[in-house]
């Protein structure tokens, strides 16, 4: 990692570490009620507590709100000398409220019309008629529960006034989605509005907005003249920082007897909460295979409770647990190899669009190993310990795209300065786009810096997330370094009296193709003392008419308890296909981290309510329950590394979240193949595991009277 | 907050009592004041008044989980207990006797609902979430005693020494009821100083928790074999460490809907305990 002495001495800056003099903190109050109206507020007491500066409420900062519709909505907002006495001041504040009912049931929601958002509907072929006609058809319900996000650093901002300008150092995932969206809401010009990010804590898409401890800080920074800082507390981020909602899937798959899928349809309940967007939890069932009839539709559920954010792959991870156990409980019908019915099912092209590239195909081929190693794992099996392997399937998004731009700056001395206004999400984005740069111009890794996190100090780059980071902004970057080796070639030419096209940069060194000429760079640049060599770059646009799309499959092998639910998962190979791999060690560690955060969506984390109230009852880590290291299992990554041809200059699709997509499938899967028991609902707790078995035992003894 | 530390267990029960609260490892005490679960207007460090150490089966309260894990003059059951509770930091801080005293991991509780235990008049979980609650016990309140030690040690016939008495540790511990929310017959001012803990012949400790490591029990069974005879402890199953005479008592479970479910792991994880007790 270009930046590991940084982390590793504590000099990397996070937004949590910036301290700036005569910086004031900031609390915020909460609604204790999922659904309420704020009758009167008054801070007045607040105001007189010691060390309180300023206090704001739903009449000054449109991010809060007199009407609360979730537990934990941000409803006022003290500015202190420390945050220990900007809580304390919140008990101060007097607030009446009107509690109202809360609405806390998706599906009742759907029945009250009471939506975030009209219907989407996707529809092709006769699915009806396609079902009719099916040999074979299997329904089943598949529920999906509400996780959080949990980065290491909880969502905070700083903010500083300078005149007219604002400067805002924040955590995010897109500085210049922020840049706008504060500049927008607060009257000023975006030129007005620096957002800075060097380092970040983790965001999984929970931090592509500014969110209101932005503007809480902002608009108290102004009251005050003193910069403020909001950081939210691990509680807060608990209750009111985003999630991934929860999901209920009525799902119905028709085939004919060869395997063949004939039909597919679904309905899909999205609990967004009370704000938020529809995520494409259909996406999985509409594009992962070949199949001509296939109808969804996807409700937006406005309940009481607090809104969704994106969270790494939104829809298409909660779709693909559905999907693919719906798949595997078609295989075990049709006595077919799971492996077999998928790739029978294969999409060679797309409905609308052909890809750019697609190796699933491949990805199968090379998991065959690790499927092949069930037969023995199953040999295992006790009275007590049943072993099994399961495999899902994975297609995401994750092909970027314009616009995105670079600066590269070849100083006197050799030495290379990426720059561009981007954020390193803590996916080691510095070092891959150090390594892009260096390949493209030639030189040793050691040799280039990169400058980001900064919208005053470098061009517009792209945002964090939908895997596009890489795809997005090493295009840029690789056409700036060629701008500048392009500029240095030139000057090497003139200087040599060679023709440039038998000019090359290797190692460090120009040379020419004869070999008699190898100049070390320093020398050619050096020939321009203070002046320095800048190129620039844009990311190209995306192939015309085609889709960019990342694929891949994942293999579980778990060991189930039967008498006390315990599921232990030993092994996962993922096999997916991103286009060229820029940083090996980097993509594995892309693979691990999400394999282990599906782990825990699948088997252990789950945001609990209490059914009168709506209060969060899981507000602390030891309730909310993330994997821990004795949770990670054996984890085998392999990549197809083949580049995209059609993709840019560089070929390069995302891996941020492709990983995720297909775990919880494949245990659930595996636990199929271990014990006969069909999952149907995460987290699976050892109390789901046991019902599930419960209910395969009953399936068993109701099997040869029903025949 | 003023903080005491007294050189004698003598000078520490006299400092104790009237919003003076006693504090060893901090473990438990410092989230519970964070939280404002616990107010205390002095905090009384009785790490210099209570005994730490092993010396035969005897051992002091102030006696870290981290110490007795790796002591091999140690019963099985208790250092399996210890290692399977918590994580490194938190075991390297707790001591066993302030393991004894900690309170429920009810999320009700927790949160200040205003519950039996915390002086009010219903059991919140008992209509709402109760996934991690009680199968024994529960008549007033549904909590569960998230102790995998006390479990271990009520399996092994431990006595307690406090400035106080001499008590079996099960007498350590009452049942809420709807006028007294205590969980433990501890006083204000008394501390518990000593456990002696039987050698058994065989003993066992198994926990079914969410993940691999550093969570609460679902189900703890503790099984130890002391002359011949064969004692149960279990954690996480009742708002107390709960002793099971045999495995009949089983049978007169009263589990809540959504904690049906411990039973069949109990059931599972005594068959084991007896088992290996009976061979080891």
């Amino acid at each position: 990692m270009a930046d590991a002495p940084q982390r590793a001495r504590g000099e990397a800056q996070y937004t949590a570490d910036v301290l700036l003099p005569g910086m004031l903190h900031a609390a915020l109050l909460r609604s204790p009620h999922a659904y309420a109206r704020v009758k009167k507020i008054d801070v007045r007491r607040a105001l007189e507590a010691p060390g309180v500066h300023a206090a704001v409420g739903p009449e000054d900062v449109e991010a809060l709100t007199d009407e609360p519709g979730f537990f934990g909505a941000p409803v006022a907002a003290i500015a202190a000398n420390t945050v220990e006495q900007a809580r304390a001041a919140l008990e101060l504040i007097d607030v009446e409220w009107e509690p109202l009912e809360p609405l806390l049931d998706p599906d009742e929601a759907v029945r009250r019309g009471q939506l975030t958002d009209e219907p989407r509907r996707n529809e092709r072929g006769d699915f009806e008629r396609a079902l009719a006609d099916a040999d074979v058809v299997v329904e089943g319900e598949y529920r999906t529960q509400v996780v959080l996000h949990n980065p290491l650093e909880t969502h905070q901002s700083v903010c500083r006034w300078e005149g007219d300008t604002l400067e805002i150092y924040t955590s995010t995932q897109y500085i210049w989605g922020i840049r706008s969206r504060v500049a927008k809401q607060l009257g000023v010009e975006p030129d007005n509005v620096r957002v800075v990010c060097n380092y970040m804590g983790g965001g999984f898409g929970a931090k592509n907005d500014p969110g209101e401890y932005t503007y809480v800080a902002a608009e108290l920074a102004r009251r005050t003249g003193r910069p403020v800082k909001c950081a939210l507390t691990r509680r807060e981020e608990n209750l009111a920082a985003g999630n991934r909602n929860a999901t209920i899937q009525r799902l119905t798959v028709g085939a004919r007897s060869d395997g063949t899928i004939t039909a597919l349809g679904g309905e899909f309940v999205n609990a967004v909460g009370w704000d938020g967007w529809i995520a494409p939890t259909d996406g999985p069932m509409q594009t992962l295979y070949h199949c001509e009839n296939v109808r969804t539709v996807t409700y937006g559920a406005k309940i009481n409770t607090a809104p969704m954010k994106a969270f790494r792959a939104p829809g298409y991870v909660e779709g693909t647990f559905g999907l693919e156990c719906l798949l595997d409980e078609l295989a075990a019908r049709l006595d077919v190899d799971p492996l077999e019915l998928r790739r029978k099912n294969y999409a060679h092209s797309s409905n609308e669009r052909p890809y750019s590239s697609k190796n699933l195909m491949e990805c199968y081929r090379r998991a065959e190993p690790h499927w092949e190693r069930r037969h023995e794992l199953r040999t295992r099996s006790d009275s007590t310990w049943k072993y099994g392997a399961g495999l899902a399937s994975q297609i995401w998004y994750g092909g970027g795209g314009p616009p995105s731009y670079a600066w590269t700056r070849v100083g006197s001395d050799g030495r290379i300065t990426v720059i561009t206004a981007m954020q390193d999400i803590g996916t080691g984005t510095r070092t891959a786009m150090a390594q892009i740069a260096a390949e493209e111009l030639g030189v040793p890794l050691d040799r280039v810096r990169v400058e980001l996190g900064d919208s005053a100090r470098g061009p517009f780059a792209s945002i964090s997330a939908g895997s596009s980071t890489t795809p997005s902004m090493g295009p840029a970057v690789r056409a700036a370094a060629a701008d500048a080796k392009r500029q240095i070639i030139e000057i090497a030419a003139q200087r040599h009296h060679l023709e440039e096209r038998v000019l090359d940069i290797s190692d460090g060194n120009v040379v020419s193709a004869d070999g008699n000429l190898s100049s070390p760079l320093e020398e050619i640049v050096g020939l321009l003392e203070n002046a320095q060599i800048l190129g620039k770059g844009a990311r190209g646009p995306n192939p015309t008419g085609m889709q960019v799309l990342t694929f891949g499959v994942q293999v579980a092998e778990v060991a189930v308890d039967v008498e006390t639910g315990e599921v232990r998962v030993l092994r996962v190979a993922a096999i997916h296909d991103v286009g060229r791999v820029i940083n090996p060690l980097g993509a594995s560690s892309q693979v691990e981290g999400g394999i282990i955060q599906g782990i825990g969506h699948t088997l252990s984390e789950q945001r609990l309510l209490d059914p009168a109230t709506g209060t969060v009852l899981t507000q602390s880590l030891d309730a909310y329950r993330l994997p821990t290291i004795a949770d990670v299992p054996e984890i085998v990554c392999e990549l197809i590394d083949k580049p995209d041809e059609h993709l840019t200059n560089l070929g390069s699709k995302g891996l941020g979240e492709p990983p995720i997509v297909p775990i919880a499938a494949a245990i659930a899967n595996a636990i199929r193949d271990a014990t006969g028991a069909d999952i149907h609902s995460l987290p699976i707790t050892r109390e789901e595991m046991l019902r599930a078995l419960e209910a395969a035992k009953q399936k068993q003894r109701g099997a040869p009277a029903a025949v | 907050m003023e903080l005491r530390q007294p050189s004698s267990a003598e000078e520490a029960v006299g400092l104790l009592g009237n919003g003076h609260v006693a504090l060893a490892g901090g473990t438990e005490i410092v989230p519970l004041l964070r939280d404002g679960l616990l107010r205390a207007d002095a905090l009384i460090d009785i790490r210099r008044a209570v005994p730490r150490g092993i010396h035969g089966t005897t051992i002091g309260a102030g006696t870290t989980l981290a110490e007795l894990e790796v002591d091999p003059g140690i019963p099985v059951v208790l250092r399996e207990a210890c290692r399977l509770a918590a994580s490194p930091q938190l075991r390297a801080m707790g001591s066993i006797g302030g393991n004894l005293l900690q309170a429920t991991r009810c999320w009700y509780w927790r949160l200040d609902f205003p519950c039996y235990l915390h002086g009010g008049d219903r059991c919140h979980a008992k209509d709402g979430r109760h996934d991690e609650h009680a199968i024994f016990g529960n008549d007033v309140c549904a909590s569960a005693h998230p102790s995998d030690v006390a479990a271990a040690l009520l399996a092994l016939g431990t006595m307690l020494r406090t400035t106080a008495r001499e008590l079996p540790l099960a007498e350590l511990y009452r049942l809420p009821t709807t006028d007294d929310p205590q969980t433990t017959t501890l006083a204000d001012d008394e501390l518990i100083l000593e456990l002696e803990v039987p050698i058994p012949e065989a003993s066992v400790y198994l926990k079914a928790m969410d993940r691999q490591r550093w969570s609460f029990p679902i189900v703890g069974v503790a099984a130890a074999r002391t002359a011949g005879e064969v004692r149960l402890g279990l954690a996480g199953v009742a708002p107390v460490p709960w002793t099971l005479t045999s495995v009949d008592d089983l049978d007169r479970a009263t589990p809540l809907p959504g904690t049906a479910y411990k039973l069949p792991i109990a059931r599972a994880l005594v068959a084991r305990a007896l088992r290996a007790v009976a061979t080891g």
